[in-house]
């Protein structure tokens, strides 16, 4: 018996990320047990636009439509498991951690940090696994 | 269900000696979820910096006591991400690496970034529980 898998549809239009950037990708799939999530750009949650901001408002405007797509996927915050961030400077680490810290309670997820040459003057990409 | 893995030993809780919101692994679904790991030394919490082959020690020595603690192993890693200072160094990296790798190793992908305290290695895994 083979797991399941499934595209997830995000709740509104505008938080179907991948999907407005034109990629050939979902943004949250789940695979077994697990949800995956497509690395995500600051979006305005209304109208899907990119917002361009600080590295802090970008993550805390990520981290905001993360919660909307895990809880239509009927999964939360509380249930990622990992996290990958991506910044556009290893510099602006500390302030990530700061903001990403009020979005995940006690345990939170593992997670990785790297700097990475991002697209477009993305300040910041935040990609996790959840359990379903 | 999801249960944290506690750091096994004080100098491997970034989140106490750096602020780093995160827990050292968390197990759900069968599986190991890791932090990325760091040339940290698990006793102090200090940065040992040092060559890539020296990091890397640290980094698998430090993942052998966080996967054993967690009931799995090194042996039972699935998928291993590689980041690395430069791609100069990838010959370096799978010299230091295969001392590590069980017959049969993980799935592995490699690239460079920017690492955390100018490291010149972090390695980002998933073991099966």
């Amino acid at each position: 018996m083979s797991l399941k898998r499934e595209v997830m549809s995000p709740p509104v239009r505008a938080l179907d990320v991948a999907g407005s950037l034109g990629q050939p990708a979902s943004t949250v799939v789940r695979g077994g047990d697990f949800l995956f999530v497509s690395g995500l750009v600051a979006v305005d949650p209304q109208s899907g636009e990119r917002v361009r901001g600080t590295t802090v408002s970008e993550s805390r405007q990520i981290l905001t439509n993360l919660r909307q797509l895990l809880e239509a996927a009927g999964s939360s915050l509380d249930k990622v498991v990992k996290v990958n961030v991506l910044l556009h400077s290893m510099l602006e680490a500390p302030n990530m951690n700061e903001v990403y810290a009020r979005f995940f309670p006690d345990p939170p997820p593992a997670r990785t940090v790297c700097g990475a040459r991002l697209p477009d003057g993305v300040k910041v990409i935040i990609e996790c696994t959840a359990l379903a | 269900m999801r249960e944290a893995i506690a750091a096994p030993r004080a100098g491997l809780d970034l989140r106490q000696h750096y602020g780093h919101h995160q827990s050292p692994a968390i197990r759900a679904g069968g599986l190991i979820f890791c932090s990325g790991m760091l040339p940290i030394d698990p006793e102090t919490g200090e940065r040992r910096h040092g060559t890539l082959t020296s990091e890397a020690h640290v980094i698998f020595g430090n993942l052998k006591l966080l996967l054993e603690q967690a009931g799995s192993s090194l042996e039972r890693l699935v998928q291993v991400h590689a980041l690395i200072y430069d791609s100069i160094e990838y010959d370096v990296l799978n010299r230091v690496y295969r001392q590590y790798v069980a017959n049969g190793p993980p799935a592995r992908t490699v690239w460079t970034a920017q690492i955390e305290a100018g490291f010149k290695i972090e390695l980002d895994v998933i073991a099966a529980a």
